[in-house]
């Protein structure tokens, strides 16, 4: 409804203290100067929508090409395929921390998304994250059924990634010197390659943990189910240096 | 008491009220009523059912403690009403109203003057709880529900009213407590509930402090004084006019004032005192965020697209667009005491903490303990997370769970909201410009506040 007021009209309408008319119920915000803003909520929400529909598409291009069989096998040459077409995609979304998140329950929650594989998803997600302009990243993720793999994949050095919720399989691997908390659990093959950073998992990690690592550190806040072959760097469970040390030994499983 | 132990709270004015509050309030968390810091106001810890009772002393409110049996519920009133209104505690403890099923309008309010009766003539006879400014009724709930009605007026306006006399309380402050439901307990009637300003739990200091309460075994004769109990009974209980008693009774509650600051160091609050601080706090106003804030909130409790506002006996209608608010988890529709209880522990906070105006923080932190008892959820929302991990009471939780909500989507449209009630304001004064639109109630509110142009 527009309803244009004529000053004329409205007279008797009267301000704080006058008995003879109507009190203004807004007059605190009698002085404020507002501002005709140049994006009003449903501009807000069609860009937003905009960047959301940009993000899909570029995740059903990388599912096009790297998935049309719906069987993704997690090998590193497939991975770093798949990481190098989503960054073509990437590149040329303008998008903030906030669509990465939406994106992540788009996934689970809304018919336009065909497919959720675990694997392509957390390629995905992590080159959105190492993309971003933001240089912190927080991801609700508890409420999501799915745990995705694969996240915090080449995490760059100056970048934090916080999860709230578990991740799935292969989290934080190729960790270049970013900094990844997962809030909840991670699963096998955490830290599996990385080559500096840290990944904190606040609950308990699986197998396999920091295989083929090179360095950094890993620290687990509850239990660590079982080291990898780990090449170089250090892995905390509870505040105690468990690698290197003699306390754990690799593919021995506690 | 050394004044430099409330250091702590430091930007409150030198020299100040604020420190006398704040020391009075140090010493009974030291000295008196136990207990952990429970919410977090500006970075500052405080204890939420010592907070609040002295907000309900200094600026004459309502207040509902409820708890479990023996922790502390009657006991932090009374510590509090002694220090706020220099009332010797055996004087409170004689004025105090017990809720049980035979409690009857005579030991309440008054009887009649059985001398003078006799003689053929009508006179009131009050009791002290009518008379004395701070009230405590103890186990509320036990009063049945429909001896409850007895004290709303009371309780209300501070008008007592018996046969054809009436005494009006210009100064006074209610404490009630209430135990959580037994085989002994009635339901508070809504109209009561409604009238409490907050309410709050005093909860379980945990065991070591509990531990150190039962050391400490002469804690309530600190502020006992048997001289100053004799003269205000005998005050109390003469024949003269109840105007004519206050004056007297100031006299002597000053008198028991000076004796506490001899022996304990704490400076009690005179009366003239405690009008000063009610001038101050009444100078302080919302700020433009904290009444875009709360008229949210207002709007959010109130609106139903459907039936023009909420209505406790009308259900929402299925895939209502606006089911994403506060609107669609709750029954009832906020009452008129909601705002004022708001603004009113509002300013008393911000006033405490030394502030010149009421922010965002002020009222978020008193909004949960004003909205608690006044909320009917639905059931399906009570079902829901009647099993989530919480520290407080379920319904002082639930409205903390609401008030955070509603934080968040204030900050998404905190800017655009302040520019639909400017835009708002300057269209009641008549400039000729388009309503702003938007997706949450208050909006539409917006609209309906602009009277038709005939």
């Amino acid at each position: 409804m527009k309803s244009i007021h004529s000053p004329e009209r409205t007279s008797s309408r009267c301000t704080d203290g006058d008995l003879h008319g109507p009190r203004n119920p807004f007059e605190e915000f009698q002085t404020f100067a507002f501002q005709k803003r140049e994006i009003p909520l449903d501009q807000i929400v069609q860009s937003a929508e905009q960047v959301m529909d940009q993000i899909r598409l570029g995740y059903e291009k990388l599912l096009e090409e790297e998935a049309k069989e719906l069987v993704w096998m997690v090998q590193y040459n497939t991975i770093i395929k798949a990481y190098e077409v989503a960054e073509r995609y990437i590149k040329e979304i303008d998008y903030t921390a906030e669509d990465i998140e939406d994106f992540c329950f788009a996934l689970e929650n809304t018919q336009k998304i065909p497919y959720l594989i675990p694997g392509p998803a957390g390629i995905y997600i992590s080159a959105l994250c190492n993309y971003a302009k933001e240089g912190e990243i927080v991801l609700k993720l508890s409420e999501l059924k799915t745990e995705i793999n694969l996240i915090g994949f080449r995490l760059p050095k100056e970048k934090r990634l916080t999860v709230e919720g578990d991740t799935g399989d292969f989290t934080g691997i190729s960790l270049e010197g970013g900094e990844l908390v997962v809030e909840g659990n991670a699963k096998n093959w955490t830290g599996a390659g990385m080559r500096s950073g840290k990944i904190w998992v606040k609950k308990n990690i699986g197998l396999h943990t920091g295989e083929w690592m090179m360095g950094g550190e890993i620290y687990v806040g509850g239990r660590v189910r079982g080291l990898g072959n780990i090449v170089e760097g250090k892995v905390f469970e509870r505040d105690k240096l468990v690698y290197p040390g003699k306390v754990r030994y690799p593919n021995q499983y506690y | 008491m050394n004044l430099l132990n409330i250091g702590r709270v430091s930007y409150v004015k030198e020299n100040g009220y604020q420190t006398r509050i704040m020391a009075i309030y140090q010493f009974i968390n030291h000295h008196l009523y136990f207990n952990r810091p429970d919410i977090e106001i500006k970075g500052e810890p405080f204890n939420s059912t010592i907070l609040f009772s002295l907000l309900t002393g200094l600026m004459k409110g309502k207040e509902l403690i409820i708890g479990e049996p023996g922790l502390g519920k009657t006991t932090s009133a009374e510590f509090i009403g002694s220090l706020i209104y220099q009332l010797p505690l055996g004087m409170i403890w004689g004025s105090e109203v017990s809720g049980h099923p035979e409690q009857t309008e005579e030991k309440i309010i008054g009887r009649p003057d059985l001398g003078k009766l006799n003689r053929g003539q009508e006179d009131v006879v009050w009791t002290h709880f009518s008379q004395i400014p701070v009230k405590i009724v103890d186990e509320i709930n036990r009063l049945p529900e429909t001896k409850q009605s007895m004290i709303l007026d009371g309780v209300d306006r501070g008008n007592w009213e018996y046969l054809n006399e009436m005494i009006i309380n210009e100064e006074y402050c209610l404490f009630a407590t209430a135990n959580y439901q037994d085989g002994g307990t009635n339901t508070i009637i809504a109209p009561l509930v409604d009238r409490f300003d907050v309410v709050v739990e005093s909860r379980y200091p945990g065991p070591n402090l509990s531990f150190l309460i039962g050391k400490s075994r002469r804690k309530d004769q600190i502020l006992r004084n048997p001289k100053h109990e004799k003269d205000l009974y005998r005050v109390l209980t003469s024949k003269i006019a109840y105007e004519k008693k206050i004056p007297q009774m100031e006299e002597i509650c000053n008198a028991f004032g000076d004796y506490l600051h001899k022996t304990i160091g704490i400076k009690p609050l005179r009366k003239e005192d405690r009008e000063q601080i009610r001038s101050e706090v009444e100078t302080l106003d919302l700020d433009l965020d904290a009444s875009a804030f709360t008229r949210m909130l207002l709007s959010e409790l109130s609106f139903c697209d459907r039936y023009g506002q909420k209505r406790i006996i009308e259900n929402c209608e299925e895939g209502c667009h606006f089911s994403e608010y506060l609107c669609h988890e709750i029954k009832n529709c906020a009452s008129n005491r909601l705002p004022t209880s708001i603004k009113l522990y509002a300013q008393g906070l911000a006033w405490l903490l030394g502030d010149s105006e009421i922010d965002m923080e002020h009222v978020k932190a008193v909004m949960p303990y004003n909205l608690s008892h006044r909320i009917q959820w639905k059931d399906e929302i009570l079902s829901q997370k009647e099993r989530a991990k919480r520290d407080d009471p379920f319904q002082i939780y639930l409205a903390k769970e609401a008030v955070k909500t509603l934080s968040h989507r204030y900050q998404e449209q905190s800017e655009h909201l302040k520019d639909a009630l400017a835009v708002g304001s300057k269209i009641f004064q008549g400039e000729p410009l388009e309503f702003l639109e938007g997706d949450h109630p208050l909006y539409t509110e917006i609209r309906k506040d602009i009277p038709p142009i005939k």
